[in-house]
């Protein structure tokens, strides 16, 4: 697949003469994806698809400073020819809509390829032999969990792009990514309540691959379970409590509440700016908490270069406690005042580049150990932990917050919200499950609220970021599980 | 045509039936981030593009259901032909292909906006204009949005002999002020100036009021009203993810299939929910679906029963019911009950006006219990207050002392409600 774009170097040559011969700058990119999707409900395959997109998207920027973006869905020499001139014409009619003239771009040259090996897998892929494996698994869980009703998926993209810019820039790069999904339902005559679990992974072996699936069936499995209890479970009172999150919680904590707020684009408005400027060197939190969002290797959400074909680079978003880093573009980060991260992503070849996050986490000093592996953690197991740490001699009852299921965030504002999967009280005599609810409040407040942290820094905690209309795989973490203070700021929602 | 070669591979291939709706379209754009229009985050942009959407039943009675990108189209079409058949499963419910019938017609398409997708700009450049000067006199900080405007060609063929096509247009802004709220509308075709300018002004006052000095509100259970934006997003979009016929099927949801039809009220006895996809130029206005169902108004709710899920031809067959029409725009789903109150009566009685919810998206829809965060809502009293609000919205929806409650130039309507709010 990644060849389509291999073979485009003429298209783009072409393209960068006639943009030069009109005066204007180009930033061309083409894209080249294959999805594939299998579900499985009730013991056989309800959807089974393999779908491929492919086309490119020409920006020019005119010597006043106008630009302007057109894409197309082949690529086809004529019609991109075609489709440049249309982009120059209506980038001319700046002065007319009183369009905003833009800085010059401030990057580097870059000749780079990064192109995973193995990538043959996704065409190989045999969906007959997926679909019986996801039928296998449903089977064993419900063997397992009785009274629920399960929906398992299980799907691949291949995401290959290619950037080339008028100033000698040409590159390319693969994203491969694969998740399992599962979600389960009670079943009966009750409220329904359905919970989710998932694992992922950069090829497209994870049903076959023993210990993908091993974590996925006791994820899987514990969400089923949880799906029966939810029914009976109370409703938590709404207030402001001291709280322990599990590293998806802190991952969506960290994406929501400072990750949106310190992308450039929103520089003009965000909380962590002011008048364009982000606030470098700001005390926003406790010296012991950082902020940091970098590509990780083979993660959901790995991008090694940005949309404008510059080098990803990781940013310390809060460095123990004070602002640093801010998730910056070409276009952005001079005005911003600081440093170019290359954090542009785009959904599709018809998109605008955005500064988007990839894999973001928060991080403690000196976390708490914590023993065994996170999956062997139950509510029971928390408590426990958390009464040999004695945080139960500052509090007698800590509020769990399990399982993300996602966020918003109003970088304006600075208010954002999340959601979980679960509630459980935790004290001296045990744990009381609650259904779920919104936890919400000020991005200032929650980060000043973080205390403890414990365990190693698990970052495969998955989701899709939602920003201007266009989605993109996020990823990130944090220590096993986060302490916070009760907070006013920060209030559990309930009933 | 860009689907006759295609369609010749379909014939050629010995499948027992098929169907392939294809769709071509141009777009143009401009978007504004901050004050800045056309920025690079925010590009004025045209886009251009062919895609398509096939159902295959082989002559072995296994089906395969996908899309095509062009170039599968109009130049990979035995490439396309093979990976559609390597996600062949079986599916019975899904093997049908509908016989031709009527297909009604429907003014989806307007001239204005054919010509502004293809590079009039002055529509644009007007109501920008307007917003910019309004934004400056009114003292906004910031606003963001988009205008845009789009002509689309479809056109459905199937091995049942079914050949229908038919152009249509979609023009659309939004205009989010002081990152706090947005207004903006998906049409087929623009608003009337008039029109255009009240949404606007209402905005622009509802978010200036919104810098009044923060009010005090008591917590606990309260009438609250929510504005249509917050019914539409959270209340319509609960009822209809718990409709979907999928959901329904699968029990997945919220209603069980043997509640269609029984006659039991699931909600309260006066609140019915239908979609009408025939007004003239309306956003929500289709003539034939992808499958090649012709469009038809339908009831999904009456007096409080459930008549049907929405469903298309798969999970028709499999529940034993007629495929319905889908809701493409909120603006051709009408939520009613036996009386409405005006605003300014809801407004007495309700201690704070929620205009805006986060975390819509994290709701277990299932379950219809709720938590959402409100940084945006009204005081009785006078003043802004940030709260949460939680409950059951099903509960809600059965609960007679809910009010449905008309807003001025809102087809959806506003929602008074008990429920608790905690303000923070």
């Amino acid at each position: 697949m990644i060849d389509e774009l291999d073979r485009r170097t003429d298209l783009a040559s072409d393209l960068t003469r006639r943009a030069r011969a009109a005066g204007v700058g180009l930033i061309w990119r083409a894209q080249a994806r294959r999805t594939s999707r299998v579900l499985v409900q009730s013991g056989r395959a309800e959807e089974t698809g393999v779908s491929t997109a492919s086309g490119h998207g020409v920006q020019v920027v005119t010597p006043e400073g106008y630009t302007a973006l057109g894409s197309r869905d082949d690529f086809d020499p004529g019609a991109a020819a075609n489709l440049l001139d249309r982009v120059i014409g209506i980038a001319a009619h700046g002065p007319d809509l009183g369009l905003t003239r833009v800085p010059a771009a401030s990057s580097e040259a870059l000749r780079a390829r990064d192109v995973p090996e193995g990538l043959e897998a996704f065409e190989r892929l045999d969906l007959e032999a997926a679909r019986n494996r996801l039928i296998d698994l449903e089977r064993e869980i419900a063997s397992r969990v009785e009274g629920v009703t399960l929906r398992l998926a299980f799907g691949t993209d291949l995401d290959g792009w290619r950037v080339v810019r008028d100033d000698g820039t040409d590159v390319t790069f693969a994203m491969p990514r694969c998740t399992m999904r599962m979600t389960a339902s009670n079943e009966g005559s009750g409220d329904r309540h359905s919970v989710g679990a998932s694992v992922s992974g950069p090829l497209p072996d994870l049903p076959w691959n023993d210990a993908t699936v091993a974590k996925f069936l006791e994820r899987a499995l514990a969400a089923a379970r949880l799906a029966t209890r939810l029914p009976d479970a109370p409703n938590h009172p709404s207030g402001s409590f001291p709280i322990l999150m599990d590293y998806a919680l802190a991952k969506g904590l960290a994406h929501e509440a400072f990750g949106h707020a310190s992308e450039a684009d929103g520089f003009r408005s965000s909380i962590l700016a002011k008048d364009g400027k982000f606030r470098a060197g700001d005390r926003v939190g406790p010296a012991h908490v950082s902020v940091i969002d970098e590509p990780v290797r083979g993660d959901h959400a790995f991008q090694p270069f940005s949309a404008n074909g510059v080098r990803r680079r990781r940013a310390t978003i809060v460095d123990h406690g004070h602002l640093k880093d801010a998730l910056t573009d070409a276009w952005t980060s001079a005005s911003a005042g600081t440093s170019l991260t290359g954090a542009e992503r785009a959904e599709s070849f018809r998109s605008a580049p955005l500064p988007r996050m990839t894999n973001i986490r928060i991080e403690v000093d000196a976390p708490i150990p914590a023993p065994g592996a996170f999956e062997d953690y139950g509510p029971e197991e928390v408590r426990e932990l958390l009464a040999s740490a004695g945080i139960f001699r500052r509090h007698p009852e800590v509020v769990f917050l399990s399982g993300y299921s996602g966020g918003q965030v109003n970088t304006v504002t600075g208010d954002f919200v999340f959601n979980c999967k679960s509630i459980y009280r935790l004290g001296h005599s045990g744990a009381t499950l609650y259904k779920p609810a919104i936890f919400s409040g000020s991005m200032f407040g929650a980060l000043g609220a973080i205390r403890e942290a414990f365990g190693p820094l698990a970052l495969d905690a998955i989701g899709t970021c939602g920003k201007w209309g266009q989605s993109v795989p996020s990823s990130g973490g944090s220590h096993w599980f986060v302490f916070l203070e009760p907070e006013p700021s920060v209030r559990l929602g309930g009933r | 045509m860009a689907t006759d070669r295609f369609v010749e591979a379909l014939e050629a291939s010995g499948a027992r039936a098929w169907s392939i709706y294809t769709t071509s379209f141009r777009r143009l754009s401009l978007g504004t981030k901050d004050r800045e229009s056309g920025n690079p985050h925010a590009p004025f942009s045209v886009s251009e593009g062919l895609a398509a959407a096939y159902k295959v039943v082989w002559a072995d009675g296994r089906v395969s259901r996908g899309s095509l990108e062009r170039r599968q189209i109009e130049l990979e079409v035995d490439d396309a032909l093979r990976q559609a058949r390597s996600a062949a499963i079986d599916d019975p419910d899904g093997a049908f292909v509908p016989e031709p019938s009527e297909i009604p017609d429907v003014a989806i398409h307007a001239p204005e906006t054919a010509a502004i997708a293809a590079g009039e700009v002055e529509p644009i450049a007007e109501r920008l204009a307007f917003i910019r000067k309004v934004v400056v006199e009114r003292g906004l900080r910031t606003w963001s949005g988009s205008i845009s405007a789009s002509e689309g060609l479809g056109r459905i063929v199937t091995s049942t002999g079914m050949d229908a096509s038919g152009k249509g247009t979609t023009f659309g802004w939004s205009a989010v002020l002081d990152g706090e709220l947005g207004a903006g509308r998906a049409l087929r075709v623009p608003e009337s100036r008039e029109l255009f300018k009240s949404r606007v002004f209402r905005i622009v006052d509802t978010v200036l009021k919104l810098r009044e000095p923060a009010a005090s509100l008591a917590g606990g259970l309260q009438r609250v009203l929510l504005h249509p934006d917050v019914v539409e997003e959270y209340v319509l979009g609960t009822l209809f993810s718990n409709l979907d016929g999928a959901t329904v099927a699968h029990a997945e949801g919220a209603f069980r299939k043997e509640q269609f039809g029984s006659g039991d009220p699931v909600l309260r006895e006066d609140l019915g929910l239908t979609i009408d996809p025939w007004k003239p130029l309306g956003p929500g206005s289709y003539r034939f679906s992808t499958e090649g169902v012709p469009s038809k108004p339908t009831t999904l709710i009456d007096r409080g029963r459930l008549v049907t899920p929405i469903l298309d031809l798969k999970y028709g067959r499999r529940l034993g019911m007629a495929p319905t029409a889908h809701a493409l725009s909120m603006e051709a789903v009408a939520f009613t009950a036996a009386s409405e109150v005006p605003y300014e009566e809801a407004e007495r009685e309700a201690v704070a006006l929620i205009l805006s919810v986060l975390g819509v998206h994290t709701q277990d829809t299932a379950s219809g219990d709720f938590s959402l965060s409100a940084p945006q809502a009204w005081s009785r009293k006078g003043g802004r207050v940030k709260a949460t609000i939680s409950g059951n919205l099903f509960a809600l929806l059965r609960d007679p002392g809910t009010t449905l409650v008309r807003f001025e130039d809102e087809t959806t309507p506003g929602l008074l409600v008990t429920c608790r709010i905690d303000p923070r």
